[in-house]
């Protein structure tokens, strides 16, 4: 206000009225135009479910009068207790599996001299490609009462019981955690790969032996970033919806988040208030968690030792142990890719889900995969998933281009900019559905279940994740080769398009690929979002899941996943590159 | 050519503390001039030369390029740095790796809304640039195969291609190895001779400054200390910190006794006088410094010193001495106070010998204490 009344008063007495002003700074429009189309975005989804949750919803969906009646009854809900217990004893265990799995991976990988390191890498990049209901899906299987774990548990014991019941909180803890180790591998291996060996080598000559150097210099080093990961994961494994879909739910095991998905689809009709509840409930929880999550990622480059100087990872030597962490690493290796791989080629190959049985293999064939290959229904499932993915990535990547130089760049406004494309990731994807199913439904716009309301709603989602690449990848451009295009007589404009965009390349590709790569993957944004003319991949096989066409799911999947996890060693091959 | 009134770009900080930032810069340039921005890293010299480029808006004040208001905090007037006409070399050369040499050259040309340029034009220009700076013929190279030299060059062929009147350059030789930066030092001032153009430099290598510069101003914690040739700059310092920063000296404090001005008598210590030039004021029994270059000082036996009477002579003792090729420096105590010392390797005097030291009073100046 201040500055337009500033500039106001001069120009009344100005004498060269002609020459440019701050207010026709191109920079100032760009901010304005972001703002609209973030808070336009953004806000609506927040705005609903805060409304429906503290309003009456009248049968035609139209809003009544004020009630905390959806509060109350959240509060006092019996079920709502064993959700929320279920929920945190879920999460916990599943980040110590993923933390113990992965952890252990990355840091045998990155700095040991042990050998199969590739395996590591290619467990993580094919689990990149692929979605987590199929990965869910197979191990299902073997882990099920007919599949070969519990087999041969009756063959060895003669028993007829099981060694493991799948469907049971243990089931739903190794299978989450199983999913995220490969990312927390990931991570953590960066984290790995930038320690200073020089630090170790120090311990050695200050007379440490090989463990008490392990545990005092190389883990506590990491100590900032692994526990930053580890209350991710955590905060993930709060908002996931596979795992508890596909095992909590036929298991009778509810979590937050399946509560609030069959408070929309298994009530008829659905109980929008109470979901809205639910969901903003949720908000809060992440939104806390996410608060804690930001003060430790602060801190968790803090022991990070890159001088730029003659930095040269020497690995550590295992000796006569090396055996063991390459025994672990081909575990996992099995049990990540491997097990699932064969187990989805198994159910693709048999004309019905069975057990492995030497009289089944006569039965195998191709059928199938010719079903899939034939089917337009399978077809449609494709295109409508890489063209929604494709749109959401491109609209998130744009927009997070501009946002992310703005406020690396400090300009005024960039904050704000920051902040409401950072929001998105208070939403887990559940209460996202929710929440746009709702905004989809009061807009005049008859816009929901089109493939533009998922592409509206993942591009939102997404946001965040593009602002990281880009944000991170403006800090890494020298402020004066900017500067240059500007006192070489470029606009803010033509800077971006000229010098900006180009620089920051690869971190936009980076971004782009992994966007669509989980967009492709997304499941509880679509399960309540995908209407009969745009249903997407992972809602697809979530319903063979669940009409028990594992044949079909499997073939479809396997064909999908190798599709993607070329992408997959695209995005790798380009992470891998920057960095 | 180039004007700065009133200049002030301060950046917020606790109360009266120096937190970076240039205090009311006033100076003005004929075209042509070699201007130098010398001082200390964090002295403001960087934030005058941003503040002038439009990378930085000052608080207050107004610069004048060419007689045009570029900006004028009164008038809330402030042109964007791409419609200012300027070039600039920066410190890092922000060479745009994405592009060849000659695209990077050319780029001024390309974006330039004041006047297109044809095909021809454009590369006649950039191969003119690229000729005047030494690298004709590497056009086609990918700017990140060069060395930093190299650089160097393409980040001046890109600033002087679209022929501004003015041209900034923000410590360009600082990332050049010793013998390079020397040469580049003659090549630079040739160059901008020869181009006619303004220049204003900014550094914290006092030898680049007086080597290359028409006019210096002398920058210390925000505030111009100094504006004027080299020359005024080394034998005529403004105070004891323009001494004590161009080129190595001896401050000694004393207390100033009265006197003609080429003749000002200081007391040093109880009892010991010397006689000494001063270009400015000073009133009776105000404490002073004097600022004696080492290489303006002679060194002899105690008893050989030669009594004259229009030298300074003060007896010390050696403290220390190291053989550096051509002088021998001493470090010699007088009274309470320490004096660097050069002198010729002939001879040689051992730590603790007692040695007279003398100087004509026109090599002691006196200075205002800052």
């Amino acid at each position: 206000m201040a500055m337009t009344e500033q500039i106001s008063m001069n120009r009344a007495g100005a004498e060269a009225p002609s020459l440019p002003r701050r207010s026709r700074n191109p920079t100032f429009w760009l901010t304005a135009v972001l703002g609209v189309v973030l808070a336009v975005l953004v806000l609506p989804s927040v705005a609903i479910l805060i409304a429906r949750s503290v309003m009456i919803t009248n049968p035609d969906a139209s809003f009544g009068g004020l009630t905390i009646a959806h509060f109350t009854r959240f509060f006092t809900t019996t079920g709502v207790l064993t959700s929320t217990y279920n929920s945190i004893v879920f999460a916990v265990f599943s980040t110590v599996v993923a933390l113990l799995f992965g952890g252990a991976q990355a840091w045998l990988v990155e700095r040991t001299n042990m050998r199969f390191k590739p395996l590591a890498y290619m467990t993580t990049i094919i689990s990149l490609g692929t979605p987590y209901i199929l990965y869910v899906g197979a191990w299902l299987f073997l882990l099920g009462k007919a599949g070969p774990i519990n087999d041969v548990f009756r063959m060895v014991t003669g028993s007829r019981g099981v060694l493991i019941d799948v469907y049971s909180m243990f089931g739903m803890v190794l299978i989450e955690g199983f999913l995220w180790s490969p990312l927390v591998f990931l991570l953590l291996s960066s984290t790995f790969r930038v320690a200073n060996a020089d630090l170790e080598e120090a311990a050695r000559m200050s007379g440490a032996n090989v463990f008490q150097t392990i545990w005092n210099v190389s883990i506590k080093m990491a100590m900032p970033a692994i526990l930053a990961l580890a209350l991710f994961v955590f905060i993930r494994a709060v908002e996931a919806f596979e795992v508890p879909a596909m095992v909590g739910m036929p298991g009778g095991i509810d979590v937050l988040t399946t509560d609030v998905y069959k408070s929309i689809k298994e009530t008829i009709p659905p109980d929008l208030g109470y979901a809205s509840a639910y969901s903003v409930v949720l908000l809060v929880i992440v939104g806390i968690l996410l608060y804690f999550y930001g003060k430790l990622a602060k801190n968790a480059g803090k022991y990070s030792s890159i001088t730029g100087k003659s930095f040269r990872p020497r690995p550590f030597n295992l000796g006569p142990y090396r055996w063991v962490a390459e025994a672990l690493v081909i575990f996992n290796f099995v049990l990540l890719l491997l097990l699932p791989l064969l187990a989805l080629l198994w159910l693709a190959l048999q004309p019905f889900m069975r057990a492995i049985r030497p009289s089944a293999f006569s039965a195998m064939s191709f059928h199938n995969f010719a079903t899939v290959f034939s089917s337009e229904y399978y077809r449609d499932l494709a295109v409508n998933t890489i063209l929604i993915g494709a749109i959401a990535a491109t609209a998130a990547v744009v927009i997070t281009f501009f946002v992310g130089w703005l406020s690396a760049r400090r300009k005024p406004g960039g904050v704000v900019l920051d902040q409401l494309a950072t929001a998105p990731l208070i939403f887990p994807g559940i209460v996202m559905g929710v929440a746009f199913l709702m905004v989809f439904l009061s807009v005049p716009v008859p816009i929901y279940g089109t493939l533009w309301a998922l592409a509206i709603a993942y591009t939102v989602r997404y946001l965040p994740y593009g602002l990281r690449y880009s944000y991170a990848g403006v800090l890494q451009i020298h402020h004066e080769l900017e500067e240059a295009a500007g006192v070489a007589g470029a606009g803010p404009l033509t800077m971006l398009r000229r010098i900006m965009a180009p620089l920051l390349s690869p971190a936009l590709v980076s971004a782009w690929l992994f966007i669509f790569l989980i967009a492709t993957k997304e499941l509880a944004v679509a399960a309540l979002l995908a209407g009969p003319n745009s249903q997407v991949v992972a809602v697809g096989m979530y319903d063979l899941w669940v009409n028990g066409q594992g044949g079909e799911l499997a073939a479809f999947g396997l064909v999908w996943a190798a599709v993607m996890t070329c992408l997959a060693f695209v995005f790798y091959a380009f992470a891998r590159n920057k960095a | 050519m180039l004007k700065l009134e009133h200049i002030s770009k301060v950046y917020p900080a606790g109360r009266n503390e120096y937190a970076g930032g240039i205090r009311d810069a006033d100076f003005n340039l004929e075209p042509g001039t070699f201007f130098t921005m010398l001082g200390p890293s964090g002295c403001g010299k960087t934030t005058t030369l941003r503040c002038i480029a439009g990378l930085e808006e000052p608080n207050k004040g107004r610069i004048l390029l060419d007689g045009r208001p570029i900006f004028d905090s009164e008038a809330g007037l402030s042109i964007p740095m791409h419609r200012r006409n300027i070039g600039m070399v920066f410190q890092s050369y922000a060479i745009w790796p994405h592009m060849t040499v000659f695209e990077n050259v050319a780029f001024p040309l390309k974006v330039s809304k004041a006047q297109r340029y044809t095909a021809a034009e454009t590369d006649k220009a950039v191969n003119e640039a690229l000729e005047v700076v030494g690298l004709g013929g590497y056009g086609a190279r990918s700017a990140t195969q060069l060395s930093g030299g190299q650089q160097q060059r393409i980040a001046l062929a890109r600033a002087i291609v679209h022929r501004p009147k003015l041209l900034l350059l923000d410590e360009p030789l600082s990332n050049l190895d010793a013998t390079l930066r020397e040469g580049m030092r003659v090549e630079l001032k040739r160059l901008q001779s020869e181009l006619g153009i303004t220049a204003v430099y900014v550094t914290h290598d006092q030898t680049e400054a007086l080597a290359m510069s028409d006019v210096i101003a002398v920058i210390e914690k925000g505030r111009v200390q100094q504006f004027g040739s080299p020359e005024d700059i080394y034998f005529r310092p403004a105070n004891e910190f323009v001494a004590g920063f161009i080129g190595h000296t001896n401050i000694l404090r004393g207390k100033a006794l009265g006197g003609a001005p080429d003749a000002v008598t200081v007391e040093l210590g109880a009892g010991v006088t010397i006689r000494c030039h001063a270009d400015c004021e000073q009133k009776p029994g105000e404490t002073v410094a004097v600022s004696i270059r080492p290489e303006n000082i002679t060194l002899a036996g105690l008893r050989e010193a030669a009594a004259n009477e229009n030298s300074n002579s003060l007896s010390g003792q050696v403290g220390s001495v190291s053989f550096l090729g051509n002088v021998l420096h001493y470090e010699i105590r007088v009274g309470d106070q320490t004096m660097q010392v050069e002198s010729n390797p002939d001879r040689r005097f051992e730590p603790g010998a007692d040695v007279a030291i003398s100087f004509a009073p026109r090599h002691g100046r006196v200075l205002p204490v800052v």
